[in-house]
């Protein structure tokens, strides 16, 4: 059964007003149990807005989401505790961090779900292991870490309270390639490693080609595409006329294929695209 | 709720009252609140109130912008009301119950206070609604630049009213985001008693405090950047200039006041 589906959701903010804005526009999708969905779309696609009504802070206007076949908008308990089923770590997390020390403010999440303290010193510290912070940060003030470690910290906050679901939006925002490397490979060995399920949004096609197995296209509050990686990448010409970036070897390919060339266009990683070279040499085509 | 909050808010608009100089406006509005407080009878406040309508009239602003900004007052409002109608004890008595006692000068007061109220904050939003926060505070820094002549920082302290009018949207759209960041690690905003929601509100307001000065340091350094030195020498691309309407309007305003006070003195004081 899917741990997470969304049946016709639709939110509209500022409703019965003249600037009444539909963000997100019938919108159903499913996700199974370890999976690792990659959300793609503008900025003001309705991405931001959709993944808030995963853990219930924002209520739709039309519309359910499930949590293990059950509506998290059935009543007010279940939606309170859909906050710590979905882990939801925002655009920017370091900007929330605000305890004494980077310890305390991992366990605010913990804190909160009422557990026991030797629960708590468990979660901390494996959170923190999986980030990469040492020991020795966990008991300094999180003010005095550099931005990247900031960042880690804020992540492995929502980490601590161990959701079924991790959600993730833009986690590589504003970080240099090494930090945004280093971001990415933890959330996927958290994911190898928990086997929790985890939701990444990103406008970097690269990354979502690289990790995701399932993707969601989203354009203008609509989920323009859903399905598997390859289901989404293969219709590269689509995403282009939506106006988002794909891989550079997929536009190498499309063009190649504009040009006459009998390629395949739905080749998104350098591993296809070499075996696809590698076939078309075989062919003793003229590329 | 944050939402809700219309003060400093501005509507575009090319009404009469827009294309009135700041300063005038300014001047007036304060003229206004002062004379609606030495109105003593209906004939006076009916004066007064017909001239808020036709203000309200030429702005062209939407009376259900006018009454959304009256919605915070509506508290103070019905609270300042009741009150008068039952704790003034003189006058001939209407009715009476047990300790209530409403008398014809209290149900007077209390009306009086809700009208003034009313449009004393009408009159101000009105303001705002038709006065480009800039344009507000150049006016205000025009108007008190005398204050130069006993060493008082005019300039800075202009500048500093239109950042903070700047920052207010900006700072309530970073405690939404703030607030949603903590919502998702669990933080109870709602329930439990005062102390606890006291405390509830640390992991919103100390990272609020932060990016505040963050954002502090950043715009200090672009103003230093772009060689802002303060008032001194500093000219204006648009000049504050008086015009015809401006003239109409002051002698409007001082036909006003001269009503109000003939009116108080022909007709008796009802409060």
């Amino acid at each position: 059964m899917a741990v997470l589906e969304v049946r016709a959701l639709s939110h509209s903010y500022g409703a019965k007003t003249q600037l009444q804005v539909r963000a997100v526009n019938n919108v159903s999708l499913r996700v199974e149990a370890g999976e690792l969905l990659g959300v793609i779309g503008h900025t003001g696609s309705g991405k931001s807005t959709l993944i808030q009504h995963f853990n219930g802070l924002l209520t739709p206007s039309a519309g359910e989401v499930l949590l293990d076949g059950e509506n998290i908008f059935k009543d007010k308990q279940t939606t309170h505790a859909a906050r710590f089923r979905v882990g939801l770590c925002f655009q920017y997390p370091e900007y929330q961090l605000f305890e004494e020390t980077v310890y305390k403010d991992i366990a605010f999440g913990p804190r909160n779900m009422k557990l026991a303290d030797d629960e708590i010193d468990r979660r901390v510290r494996k959170a923190a292991q999986f980030v990469g912070l040492p020991d020795a940060l966990l008991n300094k003030s999180p003010f005095d870490l550099s931005g990247g470690e900031k960042r880690r910290a804020a992540i492995a906050g929502v980490m601590a309270m161990e959701p079924e679901i991790l959600v993730l939006d833009e986690p590589t925002a504003g970080l240099d390639p090494k930090g945004r490397d280093t971001i990415l490979n933890l959330v996927e060995n958290y994911r190898k490693e928990t086997g929790s399920t985890v939701i990444l949004v990103s406008h970097s096609m690269e990354d979502i080609a690289r990790l995701a197995t399932k993707a969601l296209v989203m354009n203008r509050g609509e989920a323009a595409l859903f399905g598997t990686v390859d289901e989404v990448f293969s219709q590269g010409e689509k995403l282009v006329s939506m106006g988002l970036d794909v891989p550079a070897v997929t536009r190498i390919f499309l063009s190649l294929h504009a040009r006459g060339v009998p390629v395949r266009t739905d080749v998104y990683t350098t591993e296809q695209a070499t075996a696809e070279y590698l076939r078309l040499l075989g062919k003793g085509a003229r590329v | 709720m944050i939402r809700d909050i219309t003060i400093g808010q501005y509507l575009s608009g090319t009404s009469f009252m827009h294309k009135l100089d700041a300063r005038v406006k300014i001047v007036c509005t304060f003229a206004y609140i002062i004379t609606i407080f030495l109105c003593k009878n209906f004939w006076s406040l009916g004066l007064m109130v017909a001239f808020a309508a036709l203000m309200t009239l030429l702005s062209r602003v939407p009376v259900r912008m006018l009454l959304r900004s009256l919605r915070p007052v509506a508290f103070i409002l019905l609270f300042t009301a009741v009150l008068n109608l039952f704790y003034t004890k003189t006058g001939n008595v209407l009715f009476q119950w047990k300790f209530l006692m409403l008398t014809d000068k209290g149900l007077f007061t209390a009306i009086f206070m809700a009208v003034r109220i009313l449009s004393l904050v009408s009159v101000s939003a009105l303001l705002t609604y038709t006065t480009t926060p800039t344009a507000l505070t150049d006016g205000i820094e025009k108007l008190l630049s005398p204050l130069k002549l006993i060493k008082v920082p005019v300039h800075s302290l202009a500048m500093m009213m239109t950042l903070a009018l700047r920052f207010i949207p900006t700072l309530i759209e970073e405690i939404d985001r703030i607030m949603s960041a903590q919502k998702a690690r669990g933080a109870d905003l709602e329930t439990g008693g005062f102390i606890q929601r006291a405390k509830a509100l640390l992991p919103i307001l100390i990272p609020l405090f932060v990016s505040a000065f963050r954002r502090a340091y950043e715009l200090a350094f672009a103003m230093e950047c772009r060689c802002y030195r303060g008032g001194e020498g500093r000219t204006r691309m648009k000049q504050m200039k008086l015009g015809v309407r401006d003239a109409v309007t002051a002698v409007a305003f001082v036909a006003l006041i001269a009503g109000v006070v003939l009116l108080s003195r022909f007709f008796p004081a009802v409060i």
